[in-house]
């Protein structure tokens, strides 16, 4: 009995981490995505600046670091994909694709 | 929650819409509360961001005017290129879709001991933070003869709206073969590139119109933005229309005869057909009078948070704002507001804040279809902002490159003003 409370607290302890964790997450998310809506479109429509909505986190990912390393041109986004680090790319291609499925047309 | 919309404000007159107030204030008593003063590109994105990232605060906007229209991109409108109307938004959005108390009313006074923003009208609205963003204001008394009533008759178009109106109608009715005189101001002021956009523009106009008309630049300075890129520009697009002279050649401006039409230099004095005299400026005068600006002009700030040095739980954004390397843009107006909401935020609701990341994006048109681009990031250090990286348009560019950065400036002014004025999903 002891035991199966132990693991049911434990069991709970994780969910709360998960929860903080991905609250932060989106909350990173969410002020990393806040640089991009200053130039795309963040409710699916296009124009010359194309829609980031619709990509797979690890589309948006590599897109990002194609930027970085300058093998695709773009002062902007050279710029922008050189001051995130890592972690801030890969969060910030969570939050757009999760976006995306919010999105409503 | 309801909110008020321009709408319902228009029905009744300020004083009844601000009784209004008393009961919501009331009822959400408890809640911490923003207000954030002026709805330019820095206040709107201020109060958008607000209330993207911190639902539980009550946000109030405090704009005299209904609608904004923006200064960037005024030089298309200048030359025909764009009509006023698509440069005009309104703050409904902000109201309706984001829950933002938006109030038409001028700011009387900032009392930062007793926490309250002070309407003209009379209420005062009780706060936890404030966030500034007054914009400039210019300094009449730098150039002799050139005065607020002297706007009138000379415009600065450098608000956009009824001045900029004034200054296209007097390119309209200019005779083919006069000069149109653009005075240049001493930096720092608003949107670097712009005079040399206008001038780019104008001259564009000029071709198709008023083929032997020629342009005038007298500049307060030795040098200016991205001087390279438009000087190649003037000689592919408009050679021998447009003559610039630096304050080295004319010893500087020292004065402006309104009834003759004239700019007084050290060296000479230069009649023009049409005058557009851009003055020095500073800080909004709602910063001068609130005691968050130091002996530059400027509201000195922190550079994480925004907060003033000067007045602990005032923020200021935008314009105004001495910020370092940062030039005065929209789009940096945009990116601090962002940083200093979400700071509000985390201070506000014990939300977490990322490290801000700190933007400047320029487009500037040398034809309708010849754009270039710039990209500038910065970093919080040691008290101020310094530059990272800056990436820029250069002058072997290709023609197509060019188009296509004019184009994708037309799809950066949707996306900004939506992101601005609240339209955008997000």
């Amino acid at each position: 009995m002891r035991k199966m409370i132990a693991i049911s607290i434990a069991a709970g302890l994780l969910i709360i981490v998960a929860d903080c964790s991905q609250a932060a997450d989106r909350d990173g998310g969410a002020q990393l995505a806040a640089m991009c809506a200053s130039c795309h479109r963040l409710d699916g429509g296009d124009g010359g600046i194309p829609t980031i909505l619709g990509m797979s986190p690890e589309m948006l990912t590599r897109t990002m670091l194609a930027y970085r390393s300058h093998e695709r041109p773009s002062h902007i986004m050279r710029a922008i994909a050189l001051s995130l680090s890592d972690e801030e790319i890969a969060t910030v291609a969570r939050y757009l694709a999760a976006l995306n499925r919010q999105v409503r047309p | 929650m309801k909110s008020w919309t321009r709408r319902e404000f228009g029905r009744s007159t300020g004083a009844m819409a601000l009784a209004g107030l008393g009961p919501r204030l009331a009822a959400s008593e408890s809640k911490a509360r923003v207000v954030v003063v002026g709805g330019g590109i820095g206040g709107a994105t201020a109060a958008k961001y607000l209330a993207v990232s911190a639902p539980t605060i009550e946000i109030t906007l405090v704009e005299p005017k209904p609608n904004y229209t923006t200064c960037f991109f005024s030089n298309l409108y200048l030359t025909g290129l764009c009509s006023l109307e698509s440069l005009t938004h309104g703050y409904e959005t902000l109201a309706q879709r984001h829950g933002i108390n938006v109030i038409h009313d001028s700011v009387a006074a900032v009392d930062p001991v007793a926490k309250t923003v002070g309407l003209k009208s009379g209420p005062k609205l009780p706060y936890d933070r404030v966030v500034v963003a007054p914009g400039i204001t210019f300094n009449y008394d730098a150039i002799a003869g050139y005065d607020e009533a002297a706007t009138q008759v000379i415009p600065h178009a450098w608000n956009a709206g009824p001045q900029t109106q004034l200054l296209r109608r007097q390119l309209e009715s200019m005779e083919d073969g006069g000069v149109f005189v653009l005075v240049a101001p001493p930096n720092p002021f608003r949107c670097p590139p712009a005079p040399y956009e206008r001038a780019s523009l104008v001259a564009y106009y000029f071709k198709q119109h008023k083929p032997r008309s020629r342009i005038l630049i007298l500049d307060a300075k030795d040098s200016f933005n991205a001087q390279d890129l438009f000087l190649d520009a003037w000689e592919r697009h408009y050679r021998g229309m447009i003559e610039w002279l630096p304050a080295q050649f004319t010893g500087g401006i020292k004065a402006i005869d309104v009834k003759e039409r004239s700019v007084e230099t050290a060296s000479e004095t230069f009649k023009a057909a049409v005058a557009n005299v851009i003055p020095p400026q500073m800080a909004g005068q709602f910063a001068q009078q609130n005691g968050l600006v130091d002996q530059s002009g400027w509201c000195p700030i922190d550079p994480i948070t925004f907060e003033s040095k000067l007045q602990p739980g005032t923020h200021v954004v935008g314009d105004a704002s001495s910020a370092g390397d940062m030039p005065k843009s929209a789009f940096v107006a945009n990116s601090q507001a962002k940083a200093c909401a979400f700071a509000i935020a985390a201070a506000l609701t014990g939300s977490e804040r990322q490290s801000p990341h700190l933007f400047n994006t320029c487009y500037t048109f040398l034809s309708p279809d010849d754009a270039v681009s710039n990209a500038v990031s910065f970093k919080p250090v040691a008290g101020t902002i310094k530059i990272v990286d800056n990436f820029g348009s250069q002058v072997q560019e290709s023609a197509e490159t060019r188009h296509r950065t004019a184009r994708e400036a037309q799809s950066w002014y949707t996306a900004f003003t939506r992101d601005t004025f609240g339209y955008a999903a997000f």
